[in-house]
């Protein structure tokens, strides 16, 4: 009992999730600062790499300011709500083991509950703090989210009928011999874009646009709030790319080494395929323009929609004629 | 006073017909804006309705700091009107004040005087390069363009001692020639921004997501840039053969070849080749005035006293026409110097682009006039409704101001 | 017309992310200063015979000339003047170093002076003598 307390508070748990959002944000801002002929952060830490945490602390010892229009309540409580989406997420991910922490029989739904949830809360977020650039930014950030929604959803469905299972435990089980990326490889361009776009990175960072609405939905707020949204959107970049990897590139399952203890093995494979995810958002978000909103939702709804209709029909035909079946 | 005279408040009255929740501000401090500068947007949705500007937050007084102060050290003053394109003020100041006297420049002056114009137009269209990349969520672009920048800055600093304020002119001359052996190396320089302008040719014309910002944005007709007094970039993107360097050279204009460029597609794609295409012609003519610097003397020293009389000068600032008068009594000050800027000269077709476009291409379309309020605040006025401008005699702003603040004591007359 | 295409920049990113970055670590890496370069000002109190040019052409106002005593041409009395630099307005052109007659003046390669008392910045360096 104690040792799955420890698990799920520590390693691979809670905190193990937060120590990777700062290594994910500051990989980000590094590889950035590179590609773009900068250094990136230095000084903090071996090459920089303790900045993120010190942004971190450094914002969570700000004053707080609440607009005096703002809705106090929501304005106040909704950052935390936000902040529990992707750490729970994070529970039903195998991170050590074909095991997952907390995962059940029909935890791909939780997963895409927790998806709604943040957006929902996001939404009434940004909504609460009632100024005109937040305004604008909830009506993007609604309009963001029905867009890539639907391709979202159906690039984890087509995983999930492939594999003939809702559970990302049955998914990563079900890539032994052949992952899934092999099969559905739009499946998975899809999910990236989608997953670009739910992150609110280049070229879909249309609702917090900080050369056209300041800080889009997070103009208003300061302090701890500020530093746990912060923290929220890197966190978020972890689970999507570990959700990337369990279910189109086989969790954490790879080639036996006999020297090497297997769960050991599964975190290494499974650490190199996240941030090989990772650095495949880094180039994309690095090469990429700002769209605008009417763009982004004409790309979903008329290219990316129809790319994963097409990439289940294709899937379910593969199943029906018995041509390549998941074990 | 004439009876056509203004409508008094025609800002507010402008703004009585929309609702406070349609308007959005932009500016006077906005991340898209460098400069204080208000617009007041009227949003249907996203979509922009109208724009009413709200200009004079950087407004210095410059022009009256210039009629007590002594010639030379308003060259120094007009140099800081702006932060980028400095040198062609103090070039244009200069070339007025040596209208009033009878020296000839020396022809090396010239020369040195269009490589550092020309140094400063590529420079200037390069910072507005990587700001559209950056005002279009294209950071990559905005890193590597300005550490191209850098490459001319580093020759500017060589040249003059700084990177951004020159300090190169003076009547009749330039304070510094040419350093020793620098020939082969701006050459080489010269060439490689070439290489880098048309590697950016190339991303601005295929790189999906920034076409689609800049493609089909910002369109405007040549009519009306024409009837708006576009200048500049603005006005050639549209098809107006408009260059004073052609139209009416100075400095050594008229001794280096080139040929100006323009466009027929008059949108902001346009407009970002545009101005790479005439980094390269900059660049070309850099080299060019490089190998071909006669010898000579640079500078002729003259005396603090300008004769009377009065004279106006123009040149082509990286952004458009700068035009400059001066008026001299003869005395060791300037009786009046007027300077007008290409950003009040464009920002009337901004305003009518702005009109139709989303909110999300407003840092885009106001970038595309390489706006820079702080050389635009001058006294001056802009009627945005009928897009009439004038300007006013001491006399009738006078007038003004009493009938402003005491209209009975007017009716009284 | 050149094919269309999202992420044209790539192949350049990939290249630059293995040269040396451009930028430079500037606190803890100095430039190079160019031969030219404009920095603070600099006066040889030994050279400076207070004929005022400096304080004439300055277009900041940096120069105010102090009255350190008198002397005497002929059988009037005339004052001795020193300059004060006042740096935090100094606009570095460099004008005043070009107009003094006698070399006094002269801008050195120093260029951080940010300080917390604004007095470090009032150069008075000509009136001791």
């Amino acid at each position: 009992m104690i040792n799955e307390i420890l698990q799920a508070i520590i390693f691979p748990g809670v905190l193990f999730t937060i120590a990777m959002g700062f290594l994910f944000d500051w990989l980000d801002r590094k590889t950035a600062a590179r590609m773009q002929g900068r250094i990136g952060p230095k000084i903090t830490g071996p090459s920089g790499i303790l900045q993120p945490l010190a942004d971190f602390l450094k914002l969570l010892f700000k004053e707080e300011i609440i607009p005096s229009h703002a809705d106090r309540v929501i304005f106040l409580f909704a950052p935390a709500l936000y902040f529990l989406a992707p750490l729970l997420s994070m529970l039903f991910i195998p991170i050590i083991g074909p095991t997952p922490l907390a995962g059940f029989e029909f935890d791909l739904l939780a997963i895409l509950f927790l998806l709604a949830y943040a957006a929902f809360v996001v939404t009434i977020l940004s909504y609460s703090s009632a100024s005109s650039f937040t305004t604008i930014a909830t009506g993007r950030l609604v309009l963001q989210y029905v867009s890539y929604e639907i391709p979202l959803v159906l690039a984890i469905i087509t995983a999930a009928l492939y594999s003939r299972s809702l559970s990302v435990e049955g998914i990563v089980a079900s890539q032994s011999t052949l992952w899934n990326i092999l099969v559905m490889p739009f499946a998975f361009g899809v999910y990236i874009i989608a997953l670009m776009a739910e992150l609110e990175k280049p070229p879909f960072d249309i609702p917090s646009a900080k050369t056209e609405i300041v800080a889009g939905w997070l103009t208003e707020f300061s302090g701890r709030a500020l530093s746990f949204l912060k923290l929220t959107k890197e966190v978020g970049y972890v689970f999507g790319s570990a959700l990337a990897v369990s279910l189109f590139l086989g969790g954490g399952l790879g080639p036996e080494v006999a020297a090497v203890p297997p769960p050991v093995l599964y975190f290494v494979y499974f650490m190199v395929k996240l941030l090989l995810v990772g650095f495949l958002i880094f180039v994309l978000k690095t090469a990429l323009a700002r769209i605008k909103i009417g763009q982004a939702t004409e790309l979903f709804w008329k290219i990316l929609t129809p790319v994963s209709l097409a990439q289940i029909a294709f899937v379910l035909v593969l199943i029906q004629g018995g041509v390549l079946v998941a074990t | 006073m004439t009876e056509d005279k203004p409508p008094r408040k025609e800002e507010s009255a402008g703004l009585m017909k929309y609702s406070a929740e349609n308007l959005v501000p932009f500016g006077p401090i906005h991340p898209a804006l460098k400069e204080p500068e208000y617009f007041k947007l009227v949003l249907e949705g996203e979509k922009i309705v109208e724009v009413i500007p709200r200009i004079g937050y950087v407004h210095r007084g410059l022009e009256k700091a210039a009629e007590s102060r002594p010639w030379v050290q308003n060259m120094y003053m007009f140099e800081r009107t702006c932060g980028i394109c400095s040198f062609v003020h103090s070039l244009t100041y200069g070339q007025a004040v040596e209208g009033l006297t009878i020296y000839e420049i020396p022809r090396r002056a010239k020369f040195i005087r269009t490589i550092i114009a020309e140094l400063e137009r590529i420079h200037s269209h390069l910072l507005w390069v990587g700001l559209m990349g950056h005002w279009a969520g294209f950071e990559t672009l905005f890193m590597w363009v300005w550490r191209d920048r850098e490459v001319v800055l580093d020759l500017v600093e060589a040249i003059s001692g700084n990177r951004i304020h020159k300090s190169m002119n003076a009547f009749c001359g330039v304070r510094r020639d040419m350093p020793e052996g620098m020939e082969d190396r701006i050459v080489e320089r010269m060439k490689f921004l070439v290489d880098r302008a048309n590697y950016y040719k190339g991303i601005v014309d295929t790189e999906e997501t920034m076409l689609e910002r800049t493609e089909d944005i910002g369109r405007v007709s040549a009519e009306t840039a024409e009837k708006l007094c576009a200048v500049g970039p603005m006005a050639r993107y549209v098809g107006l053969r408009r260059d004073i360097r052609l139209n009416d050279p100075y400095a050594a204009y008229d001794e280096v070849p080139f040929d100006i460029v323009t466009s027929k597609e008059g949108d902001v794609h346009a407009l970002l080749k545009l101005r790479l295409d005439e980094m390269i012609v900059a660049a070309n003519m850099v080299s060019y005035a490089v190998k071909h610097l006669p010898e000579g003397p640079i500078r002729i020293k003259i005396p603090p006293v300008i004769p009377a009389g009065e004279h106006s000068s123009h040149s082509e600032a990286p952004r458009g026409e700068i035009f400059y008068y001066v008026k001299s009594s003869g005395g060791r000050t300037p009786d009046r110097v007027k300077s007008r800027q290409p950003t009040m000269a464009n920002l009337p077709t901004a305003l009518e682009i702005l009109k139709g476009q989303t909110i999300a291409d407003v840092p885009v379309v106001l970038t595309a006039i390489d706006p820079c309020f702080g050389c635009m605040d001058r006294m001056s006025f802009l009627d945005i409704e009928s897009n009439r401008q004038w300007t006013w005699s001491g006399e009738e702003l006078r007038r003004y101001g009493i009938n402003y603040y005491f209209p009975e004591r007017m009716k009284m007359r | 017309m050149p094919r269309r295409r999202a992420g044209a920049a790539i192949p350049e990113m990939f290249r630059t992310m293995l040269e040396k970055p451009s930028t430079r670590a500037y606190p803890y890496q100095k430039v190079e200063l160019p031969a030219r370069f404009r920095g603070k000002l600099d006066i040889d109190p030994e050279r400076c015979t207070g004929c005022q040019v400096c304080a004439m052409v300055c277009p900041a106002g940096v120069i105010t000339m102090i009255d350190i005593g008198t002397r005497k041409v002929g059988d009037k009395e005339l004052p001795v003047k020193r300059p004060v630099f006042e740096l935090s307005t100094c606009i570095f052109c460099g004008e005043c170093v070009d107009n003094c007659a006698f070399k006094a003046l002269e801008m050195t390669k120093q260029f951080e002076l940010a300080t917390p008392h604004k007095e470090d910045l009032t150069m008075r360096k000509a009136l001791t003598k």
